[in-house]
This record gives structure tokens, sequence and C-alpha cells, in this order.
């Protein structure tokens, strides 16, 4: 099957379960709050290195904000819930409650939480003060330019991780393109993140490595270095330039419409092939078949 | 189905106690049975149907009409439906209520919303004295719920207050707050003198100049209170006669106290209030 010239791979990307969560971060002006969210996504790519994955979700008008300020979405990713907490913890106390004048608030509405404001509490030394509104607790503490406004609980939820589009193309410039229009078409959507720099990773990696220390190694069938010495390479004479665009949702069917409009937008001249990766199916509980989101049969 | 209507026939000279008339005890109760209820009226009981005509039969929907002030204990440990008083409420209105809505369209008496554990109670009129205070012997007053006084409030607003919002919008007696525990206090009138007196924490939002600050309380500074945007937006949004707090800023003059205690209260006086030190 085809899209223009593209050749998409008869495959599907292995995605995982993961838990979310929905951090709205608002400050005096925009600048403030994007340095906040900017620091709380930052090393957060991948799990197996980063313990989670985060990304910048939108922008958020002033109309939309609990304290009418501008405001940033962010969603964060991790295996499970207990993890989730922990990561929210460290990230909202290291990197939203230090930048000047931000508040944060739980963007979720989920019957599970887990506790943020309710543990950064214990920063203000005793002269933290709790504050109810209806069924929402807030914590205000007092820090140098005021007070930081956090809730004490933030939603979390069942989660996607780890959809992903692997784009095959002539060269650099070519392929570079084309993923950059990739995450261009994917950003519009809400509840996706692309974690990785610019929401594009190039060091794409396969389970196990020869080393036992490491549980992952790099994806030498897609490495157009190795593709004369490795007999199982992915790639053909055409191809000298493979990126991968990993996507995060809050659901299966959000995923799903990255993964769509992602490949419509990257299927331009020059991208030889898109495909995705997958552990043989063994490992992910989701099986995001390329063909399945064209809406098209198989050829 | 109609609400139930009990229509007062005569202001009776002792105070009747109308706490058996709630949504929660008359639930599957027919207007014969409603009518045979003993009510305490001073020293004696006396039927319902004496001093009441009863009409309609929606139990979760109570009127009451002609109301006075010797009418008490109205709405106690209610928990949920609509209790709406034409004329006055006597004493102890709301007293432990749990949730539901009360609406009296006249004044009410002293140690209305008493222990209030949830809900909303509105009064268009005045309030006596311990508005939202404990009850006689007990170490906290309310501990959640919301109280719009349209009106005045007597002395000792909030007393011993452990959680929920009191909004009064005329002014307010004296020790108001007192012994506060936690919560929210927003009077929109003059406050009288000892407010705040033996607060631990809690919050005053004033928007007037207090007449009297007691010698405890710490003066802050203005500052920008972002807790204060959310609590404006939440009130009016819960009541669309509050729209006007959306024009309240987050600025506002910050009193620490009483330091005499843990000195975590605070009183803050809205930036308009002009305040002086």
């Amino acid at each position: 099957m085809k899209i223009k010239s593209t050749q998409i791979d008869d495959t599907f990307a292995e995605a995982f379960k993961m838990w979310a969560s929905r951090i709205i971060i608002t400050a005096e002006t925009k600048q403030w709050a994007m340095a906040a969210a900017t620091s709380m996504t930052g090393f957060a790519t991948s799990v197996i290195g980063c313990k989670c994955e985060a990304g910048i979700e939108r922008e958020i008008p002033v109309n939309e904000t609990p304290d009418r300020r501008p405001g940033v979405s962010v969603l964060l990713f991790a295996m499970d819930a207990l993890g989730l907490g922990k990561r929210l913890v460290e990230r909202v106390g290291q990197s939203v409650m230090t930048c000047p004048t931000t508040a944060c608030y739980s963007g979720l509405e989920s019957e599970k939480t887990v506790v943020v404001g309710g543990q950064l509490r214990y920063f203000g030394d005793g002269f933290q003060i709790s504050k109810k509104l209806a069924e929402q607790r807030l914590w205000r503490i007092p820090v140098m330019d005021g007070e930081f406004l956090v809730d004490e609980r933030f939603g979390v939820q069942e989660a996607v991780g780890g959809g992903n589009l692997i784009l095959l193309g002539k060269d650099m410039k070519t392929t570079l393109r084309a993923a950059t229009a990739a995450t261009k078409a994917m950003r519009t959507l809400t509840g996706v993140i692309l974690p990785f720099p610019d929401g594009v990773v190039r060091s794409g990696s396969k389970v196990g490595s020869r080393y036992k220390s490491l549980m992952a190694s790099t994806n030498d069938a897609y490495c157009p270095t190795l593709r004369g010495v490795r007999p199982n390479s992915e790639l053909g004479e055409d191809v000298n330039c493979v990126l991968e665009i990993v996507i995060d949702g809050l659901n299966e069917s959000v995923v799903r419409s990255a993964m769509q409009i992602g490949m419509q937008a990257a299927a331009k001249p020059g991208i030889k092939r898109i495909s995705a990766g997958n552990y043989g199916g063994n490992l992910g509980q989701y099986k995001i078949d390329l063909y399945s989101l064209l809406d098209g049969d198989k050829p | 189905m109609t609400a139930l209507l009990l229509t007062l026939k005569k202001q009776p000279e002792l105070p009747v106690d109308l706490s058996p008339l709630t949504p929660d005890k008359l639930k599957g109760k027919s207007k014969a049975q409603i009518s045979a209820i003993k009510l305490i009226n001073g020293k004696d009981k006396t039927p319902v149907s004496t001093l009441f005509s009863v009409s309609g039969s929606d139990t979760e929907n109570i009127r009451i009409q002609r109301s006075c002030r010797q009418l008490t204990h109205i709405g106690e440990d209610m928990s949920f439906g609509e209790i709406q008083v034409r004329g006055d409420a006597g004493n102890y209105l709301g007293k432990h209520m749990h949730g539901g809505h009360i609406k009296v369209s006249g004044h009410s008496g002293d140690s209305t919303a008493c222990g209030l554990k949830g809900g909303l109670i509105e009064i268009d009129g005045d309030v006596g004295d311990r508005l939202g205070a404990n009850f006689i012997g007990e170490l906290h007053g309310m501990s959640d719920g919301t109280v719009i006084v349209s009106g005045n409030a007597g002395h000792r607003v909030g007393e011993r207050m452990r959680r929920g919002t009191i909004v009064v919008r005329g002014h307010v007696g004296e020790y108001c707050a007192n012994w506060m525990l936690a919560g929210s206090i927003i009077v929109l009138g003059k406050t009288g003198n000892y407010l705040g007196n033996g607060m631990k924490r809690g919050t005053v939002i004033l928007t007037k100049k207090p007449r009297h600050m007691i010698a405890t309380f710490r003066h802050c500074g203005l500052l920008k209170i972002e807790f204060l945007r959310l609590f404006f937006k939440q009130m009016a949004l819960a009541n669309k006669e509050f729209n006007f707090f959306r024009n309240f800023g987050p600025e506002a003059i910050r009193f620490a106290g009483d330091v005499s205690c843990e000195g975590l209260g605070e009183i803050l006086v809205l930036k308009n209030a002009r305040i002086s030190k």
C-alpha cells in the first residue's frame, strides 16, 4: 500500500499500557508558564532511562485556565500509578514550584488520584495553608515571590505509550523535513505528546544487547552504516536515513489518530517507506496496524 | 407532586422545635402521618396540624409559610432536599445540617448554621449571634458547607469554625472569627471589635478597613494571593448573585495572626479597601 510515492509497510506499532496525568501550569505571563513546562518535561524522553515520559500538550488561553492566567498543559507518563505519583512530586517540586509566579493544577478528572500538593506542602515548614473549594483541596505554600498554589491530588488514568512511526528516507535532509511535518501535524491533537527532542528520535532501540548489563541497544536493522554488515538489515540501497516518532496518548484512539495524520504528513517525495516498531507482538498490549490506519485493504 | 406546604395558622407564644420536619425525617410519610407528628412547644407537645395547615406531598421540597422567630431548629440534621422559609426563622436554623439547601426570605435567629457539616444556607435578612459557630458544649463550629447572609450578622460569626465558607454581605458584630480553626469568612460590610481574636488558622476576607485590629495580628504587606482568583471564581459559579466577585483581584493586604496562638490565620483586606497600616 502506498501514500503518494511512499510505501507503507505491512506491519504494526506495538504500544504499551502506561499511566498518565495532565498537569496545568499557569503563571503571570505565557513566558513563565512555558519556562516551567519546558523544565518539567526535560529529560523525560523514555521510561527506560528517565523513569517517565513527558511533553507539552498545548498552550491554554486565559479563559480556559482555573485562575484566568496564561497556561500550559503537560502530559506525564509512567509505567504505573505509584511511579507516576513519585515523578509528579519530583517534577512539580523541582521545576514548577521553583519557577516564578507559577501555580499548578490537576488537569484530569479521574477517580484515581495521586497525592502531589499534599507531599509538597511540607516545603512550607508549617506555614502552608490548606484551602478546600467544593471537592478540590489546594495548598498555598509560602515562597519568596508570594505563594505557590498547588492541587493536593492529581488525577491519573490508564494511557497508551510507545505508539510509533519509522520514516525511511533517501537522505537526512528529506527525512528531517518529513519528520518535522509529521510532528507538526500530530501536535494539533490534544491528548498526545511526542516525548523525544522536538518529537523525533534517531536512536531507535531493540530489546537486549550483547552486553549483559544493557536491556536495550541500537536497532541495528535500521542503521544505514550497518547495511552491508548485518544480514537482518531492513534498509534497501535507496534508504540512507531513518528517523522515528514516538507517540504517547491518553487512550489508544488518540494515538491511532496521531499516527494516521503523521503518516499522511510524512509521506513526501524522498520518503521511501513508512514502517513501525514492534517486538513481534509479545510485549505490548496494543497492536496498531498501519494498514488499518489508512482504512484500506492489504494489497 | 407539589411541595409540602406548611402554613403557620397562628404565631405561637413559645418556641416550637421544627427539627422533626426535615426531608430526611418526613421521607415516605403521608399527609396524615405528617399532621400527627408532635412538635415540642415550650414544655408541651403539639401536633403539626394544630400549628400548621398542611398541603402538598413532596417531602423533599418543604415550604414553611408565614414563618416567625418562634420556629426553631428548622432543617436540623437534614442531609438532602430543600426547605424554603417565607418569613423569619428562629434560633438553630440548619444546626448540624449535612446537606441540602435552606433558604430564608426573612431574618434568622442566633446560632444559625451552628455545627453545619454541609449544604447551603441562604438568608435574605439579618442573622443573630454565633453564625456558623460551635453548638454549646461542642469543640468545633461549622465543618463544611456554605452560608450566605444578605443582611447583617451578630457577634461571634464563625467562632471555632473548622471548615466551609460564610459570606456576609452586610456588617458583622464583635469577635468575628473568634478562635477560628480553619475555613473562610467573607464580610463585605464593616466588622466589629476583636476581629480574629484567638484565630489559629483560616481566612477572613474583607472589602473594608476593619474598625479595630487586635494587637496580635501582624501586617504582612500588599500581596498577590492567587488563591483568591480561584476562590472568587468558585463563589461566582456557585451563586449568580456573586458575579461581582469576579471583579475582585488577587491583591490584598495580609495580616497574619493571632500570634498569641498558632498565628497561622489571616485577615485579607482586598486592595480596594484602602487600609492604612
